[in-house]
């Protein structure tokens, strides 16, 4: 690049720069896509797909639109106002981001086994699975309306309280993130596709539990591999007239903004009510849940044996969760460059980010195993190590890392690389100066944000751990099916207790960081 | 603006990422074991292997009853450059299933000498060892004492109605139950004890774990499990019993653990040491105290007074590579439209 008007500058480069990053992400699924459609069998999909799939979507748009019924006015409100128990709320509301979803099924089985069959048979099939799934998805919508809601000026807000007050405040919040909200929660949504434990474990048959009975109980990769082509494809009809009408929202976000937050603000009864709003979400999907899960500590715990399984998985579990989180947002943020202001390819990008995301995690893993397996042995650093599940963890992620990269490259002004051009700037000394200071939180955000989600994803890393460094959750997945219920809770619990004290430890140094 | 140490710290960490530890490049002392036996009941085991021989062994867990995409899957897809050296699987259905499909070496361990061959590969391609069964647990405060089941069949009774349950037959030790039921009965009797269990308001439940939560709780009155989720109910003093199922009729099945060399596995010598050791009467004694309360398949070794020495049960014959592949056309014929219509 030879000025710093290049980077402002449209050609086909962009475009191969996107098919490049598009091509790391696909590669490791295609040898399975490309075996599935060469045999023999032709393009069935089995006889239950097509209900499957219903069933999925159907739960797809429920767990998407109740994400965001809560989601988008809890985050506005965490944003513009304080109220009592902040941490502690937002740390319990968040936590299911950093537990895997097959943890609160089972919690909320074990629980509704306690309370009864009526109880039972109101929580399994759709509503059980919505429930489950709702837990994850509500802290995504929260914290990324959240985070838009911190982009209003403090300036704007003083002027819509001055006009209206706080209901005014409140309605000016939601419509100016509404875009950001619904962006997100159809992410969740998707995100919902790809997982099959809550519709095995509640009753369900979901496109990703046939996926899944494919491989493990017919052991039929072609079919598997099908199934998810399919899968992708329907995402991808959705996706892309929701990326054309997402695009054009992230280059109006190119216009100047003020950069000075308004302050979070005491308002005695919103401030009340956003408390026991939380405190009803967090009760709701977090603490019922984790009371199923923590049912047996009454009568036993494992505390030794479960503070084994952390000492000997702490370490890889934070290796893979940073590796993961590292790699996603590089591959994310160098997507977000390609597309530019290139309204056609920030539709295209989008659109197959979120059609990637329906991927299940299995069809990857397989496809780096059969890559590494047909490899020489010289490359088992790259494709058999934990930086291998780093990868694949990463590209399972990497789609939120698109949205907020997209959205951050649209929020530097043209302007900064034309005043940089003009002055004599080198691009590398524009990179080092401007564009990376720019980027940098919006980058840590993201990076921190799937870390968290990679530290839950268990398919990945059953699949491609090298022998010896599992994950802590997927000790907990593979003792839970017959190992003593004591130790099973106590694994949960002390996963849970971690989980907490992290979450309270990344809220406590972002609040002294802002201060 | 974010720290330089930041930066540094996820730079070391990818770094750690690609360091030789991280890596399958594996040290000639070392062998891999795969187990799809629950991690509780496999890893003592392991270690004590690695405690008692020198040699450190790299165990990758996985269970079928989890319902994962699995080792299984890995097994296969690795199959032209395998990273384990021994494959340690909860059943033999699963292991002849591999065999089929070239991932299996053959391998005649000295120690099958004195040990009953019945549940072993003909070829040795996998050795059976210390096993469980399928059972019929009950709650006692549901079924009266003379009362109780000692026919899967029995739970087609009207006494059953709406009181029994079952795992999801296309997965784990109850799809291999299932397809022995195919072998043992027939199809069109087998078909009419499944539409028939269904009938009497049989719940199909998501694994055997839960068919014991589900009993104990009293949600169900009996269920359909393997002797080592009752033996966790019982150890923890819940109201519960148990019988072998069949034991009286057709004969019990009998899950095995079975344990196999990796075609071209990076260690082989390793891996036959740790299928010695597997195999020596120790092993299966451990075992049959563990929680798993595993039945020896070798005569002769002591058992605690709840486990039921093998040679008192009347196991159902089955052809362990026939049920293999008949598991594999039920998956995708009967019992898969049968889970679907019983999902919820």
């Amino acid at each position: 690049m030879r000025n710093t008007l290049r980077t402002n500058s449209t050609g086909t480069w962009r475009w191969w720069g996107a098919i490049g990053i598009f091509g790391i992400a696909l590669a490791p699924a295609l040898p399975l896509f490309w075996q599935a459609f060469a045999s023999r069998d032709g393009w069935l999909a089995g006889r239950g797909f097509p209900s499957a799939l219903f069933n999925s979507f159907q739960v797809a748009l429920a767990v998407a639109a109740l994400s965001l019924l809560i989601g988008l006015p809890l985050g506005v409100a965490t944003a513009l106002y304080e109220f009592p128990g902040r941490g502690s709320l937002l740390a319990v509301v968040t936590m299911p981001i950093l537990v895997p979803s097959f943890l609160w099924a089972i919690g909320w089985s074990a629980l509704t086994a306690h309370l009864g069959p009526d109880v039972t048979a109101a929580l399994s099939g759709h509503t059980g699975c919505v429930v489950v799934l709702l837990a994850a998805a509500i802290p995504l919508v929260l914290w990324v309306c959240h985070a838009a809601t911190r982009n209003i000026s403090g300036s704007q807000i003083e002027a819509a309280r001055l006009a209206g007050g706080e209901r005014t405040v409140l309605k000016y919040a939601i419509a100016h993130v509404a875009f950001s909200g619904v962006l997100v929660a159809s992410l969740a949504g998707v995100l919902t596709l790809a997982d099959p434990g809550p519709g095995l474990i509640l009753g369900l048959r979901t496109a990703a539990s046939e996926i899944l009975t494919s491989f493990a109980a017919r052991y039929d990769f072609n079919l598997a591999g099908r199934q998810c082509v399919y899968l992708t494809l329907a995402v991808l009809m959705l996706a892309i007239p929701m990326a054309i009408v997402a695009a054009p929202r992230l280059t109006a976000e190119l216009l100047p903004r003020q950069v000075r937050s308004g302050q979070r603000s005491w308002h005695a009864s919103v401030s009340w009510v956003l408390a026991l709003g939380l405190f009803a979400v967090g009760l709701a999907f977090v603490i019922l849940p984790w009371l199923g899960l923590s049912l047996p500590l009454t009568q036993s715990g494992h505390w030794s044996r479960a503070l084994q399984e952390v000492r000997r998985t702490w370490l890889d579990t934070v290796i893979y969760a940073v590796g993961a989180g590292s790699i996603a947002t590089i591959l994310g943020f160098l997507l977000g460059f390609f597309a530019g202001k290139n309204h056609r390819l920030q539709v295209v990008s989008l659109g197959v980010a979120l059609a990637l995301f329906a991927i299940p995690p299995s069809q990857a893993s397989l496809g780096v195993i059969y890559l590494s397996t047909n490899s020489p042995a010289w490359t088992d650093d790259l494709l058999r190590s934990r930086l291998t599940v780093c990868f694949a963890l990463s590209i399972r992620f990497f789609p939120i890392a698109v949205v907020l990269g997209m959205r951050a490259w649209n929020s530097m002004s043209p302007s900064w690389a034309q005043a940089a051009y003009l002055h004599g700037v080198s691009p590398v000394r524009y990179g080092r100066m401007v564009v990376i200071p720019f980027l940098a939180p919006h980058a840590a955000i993201a990076g921190l944000l799937i870390a968290l989600l990679a530290t839950a994803e268990i398919g990945t890393v059953l699949l491609l751990q090298p022998p010896g460094h599992g994950s802590f959750p997927l000790a907990i997945f593979t003792v839970m099916a017959n190992a003593p219920e004591g130790l099973v809770a106590s694994l949960c619990f002390l996963y849970l207790v971690l989980a907490t004290i992290l979450l309270t430890g990344v809220f406590s140094l972002a609040r002294r960081r802002l201060a | 603006m974010i720290p330089k140490a930041c930066v540094v710290l996820v730079l070391a960490g990818l770094l750690a990422g690609c360091s030789r530890s991280g890596s399958s490049a594996v040290a000639p002392a070392e062998v891999v074991v795969y187990a799809s036996v629950d991690d509780v009941f496999s890893r003592p085991i392991v270690e004590k292997f690695e405690k008692d021989t020198g040699i450190k062994a790299k165990l990758v867990v996985d269970t079928e009853e989890t319902k994962s995409t699995g080792l299984v899957n890995r097994l296969i897809a690795e199959k032209n450059r395998p990273q384990a050296d021994v494959f340690w699987c909860g059943d033999p259905v699963r292991a002849a299933l591999l065999k089929s499909k070239g991932v299996t070496a053959p391998y005649k361990s000295p120690q099958l000498e004195g040990m009953p061959l019945d549940f072993t590969d003909k070829e040795h391609h996998w050795i059976g060892f210390s096993a469980r069964a399928r059972i019929i647990i009950y709650n006692t405060n549901l079924v009266a004492k003379g009362e109780e089941p000692a026919s899967v069949l029995d739970l087609l009774d009207a006494r059953f109605k709406g009181k029994a349950c079952m795992a999801n037959p296309l997965f784990g030790t109850t799809s291999m139950h299932a397809t022995a039921l195919f072998a043992k009965l027939g199809d069109e009797k087998a078909t009419n004890f499944f539409d028939g269990f269904s009938a009497n308001g049989g719940k199909m439940l998501s694994s055997n774990g839960e068919v014991r939560r589900r009993v104990v709780n009293g949600e169900y009155a009996v269920g359909l499990t393997d002797t080592d989720d009752y033996n966790e109910a019982r150890e923890e003093k819940k109201p519960v019993g148990a019988v072998y199922a069949d034991a009286k009729g057709m004969g019990t099945v009998i899950v095995p653990n079975a344990v196999m060399m990796i075609n071209g596995g990076p260690n082989p010598e390793l891996g036959k040491k740790f299928i010695d050791y597997l195999l020596n009467p120790e092993t299966e004694k451990a075992l049959a105290e563990s929680g798993a309360a595993q039945m020896p398949v070798r005569p002769g070794v002591p058992v605690p007074a709840h486990v039921t020495p093998l040679d008192k049960l009347t196991p159902m014959p089955l052809d362990y590579p026939q049920l293999a592949e008949r598991l594999l056309k039920l998956a995708d014929g009967y019992l898969d439209e049968w889970a679907r219509k019983n999902a919820k």
